[in-house]
């Protein structure tokens, strides 16, 4: 009879009792690695450089790394890209293999990014107006100086997709192509958490405003937790535990600990405009909406327009950006609805596997000749 | 039965919880005869997945956003009051207060306003001089 021992050419059996504990003293055994990588994990892929400023506004250019695929940079139509006023942009740029920013340099766009900055207590004040009509049109110039060009891409996320859509409405001339990702426009159903909290008969907004100036980044974030309390609350730091010998997971979590805890303030006026004018009475679509004298009409956007939507989006349904193709005066239209959430769309693997490059490619057909 | 004659009125919740979990670990098939390997995790994402459906509903109920509101209130009314405290004490300390700070923004701005209407004016009409007269900026 032969005794040849076999456990030693295939990997023992787990054991039913001793595993969960073997499991538990691995997790134990890592916690010094968990917090040497939660010190160490960096956002903001890839390096940038200042080129403008305006008040606390920082327009960001990316530098890239290497010559471009698919062609000679100078030929394509410059890129930028509008974030929300929550939280901050690097989302974009989050770690190197989850970055929006380098399929796009990568493509040969030179590419800039708006960083509104953290408004203070005297910035209460800056409405829409503010925002699209001076740091957005402000931005846009410099890029079409620096550039010599006479119009540019714009890639709005989130409520900066609102505000591009907005800012093509009232500049349809100096904006090439536009890009809207995950971006509400139209508030008509009221079916999501958000518009069911921000209804005008629970949340008094005016006085919010009237009484804390800007609206603070806590009382944003905690609304934003709890949205999907047993999924930011429970599930997450399950998962988490699950994984706590996993360095990849680990290095990914805490960029992406980092990024949705830098709060930042909404100043207190564009925060009003947005709740109480979008929100609440949902006149982008209506046609009412005024940014200082113009009244925003949809139907002026002309130019390229492709809209991206999150199917499993809780920020943003996609039934608050679905309507938006069927509302502009562009010819050339496409809505993409794919099967991400909301902060997916950025940082999602799937997304950039299978989204992005479709992104990129219809930005390419449509950016030749400056 | 009204809630008056139901002592257990403040349970359904509960117990619509425990039914919906029930439900999707007997949709998910478990327990099988012989427990699959991954069975904890069905289970437990059974169990998240039917809180997270109660949790929604509560978060979209009367009662959450009654809460809500009310604490909304009370919290800026606190804060309101702490604002008028804090703006006499400076004031009588003859020390700006933020309503000072914010008053002067407000000029400004107000001054800001009126500078750029008048600019907007001014190029409108340049353009329509430059127009009746043949010029035209240079192109980009």
């Amino acid at each position: 009879m032969s005794t040849a021992p076999q456990s030693s050419t295939s990997p023992p059996a787990a054991d039913p009792f001793f595993e969960p504990w073997q499991s538990f003293a691995r997790k134990i055994a890592a916690m010094p690695k968990v917090l040497e990588i939660m010190q160490r994990v960096r956002v903001g892929a890839t390096p940038a450089h200042i080129v403008a400023r305006d008040d606390h506004v920082r327009l960001l250019q990316y530098e890239s790394d290497g010559p471009p695929a698919g062609g000679a940079a100078s030929g394509r139509t410059p890129l930028l890209f509008v974030f929300a006023l929550v939280n901050r942009p690097y989302i974009l740029d989050l770690r190197p293999e989850k970055s929006v920013v380098r399929h796009f340099l990568a493509r040969g766009f030179n590419t800039y990014n708006m960083d509104w900055g953290v408004p203070t207590q005297g910035d209460r004040h800056l409405g829409l107006r503010d925002y699209v009509l001076r740091y957005l049109d402000n931005a846009v110039d410099h890029v079409r100086d620096a550039e010599g060009v006479d119009r540019v891409n714009l890639l709005g996320y989130c409520m900066g997709g609102t505000m591009t859509a907005i800012y093509a409405a009232l500049r349809p001339e100096k904006v090439r192509n536009l890009i809207l990702l995950t971006a509400p426009i139209d508030w008509s159903a009221r079916d999501n958490l958000l518009s069911i909290w921000t209804d005008e008969r629970v949340f008094n907004v005016d006085r919010m405003i009237e009484v804390w100036g800007n609206a603070p980044p806590q009382w944003l974030q905690a609304s934003f937790l709890l949205l999907k309390p047993v999924q930011n609350l429970l599930e997450k730091y399950v998962n988490l535990w699950e994984n706590m010998d996993n360095e990849k997971y680990l290095e990914d979590f805490f960029a992406m600990e980092t990024w949705l805890n830098d709060n930042i303030p909404v100043a207190g006026e564009v925060f009003r405009e947005f709740v109480k004018y979008l929100y609440q009475e949902n006149r982008l679509v209506r046609g009412e909406l005024r940014v200082g004298p113009h009244r925003v009409d949809l139907r002026q956007v002309t130019c390229p327009v492709l809209n991206l939507i999150a199917e499993n989006d809780h920020l943003v349904p996609p039934n608050q950006s679905q309507s938006f193709c069927d509302r502009v005066g562009s010819v050339d239209r496409r809505t993409i609805t794919f099967p991400a959430g909301h902060i997916g769309m950025a940082v999602g693997s799937k997304a950039h596997r299978d989204l992005w490059p479709t992104v990129v490619d219809w930005l390419v057909e449509r950016s030749g000749g400056r | 039965m009204s809630d008056a004659a139901n002592p257990f009125a403040a349970f359904d919740p509960f117990m619509r919880f425990w039914t919906e979990f029930a439900g999707r670990c007997a949709a998910a098939g478990a327990p099988p005869p012989s427990p699959p390997a991954d069975l904890l995790s069905q289970m437990r994402r059974a169990f998240f997945d039917a809180l997270a459906q109660q949790a929604d509903q509560f978060l979209r109920g009367e009662a959450f956003l009654a809460v809500m509101k009310q604490t909304m209130e009370s919290s800026l009314a606190w804060q309101q009051t702490l604002n008028q405290f804090l703006q006499k004490g400076l004031s009588a300390s003859q020390i700006p207060s933020r309503a000072d700070a914010d008053h002067v923004v407000v000029l400004l701005r107000g001054l800001e306003e009126r500078l750029h209407e008048r600019l907007d004016d001014l190029a409108r009409r340049i353009e329509r001089v430059e127009s009746v007269s043949g010029l035209t900026q240079p192109a980009r």
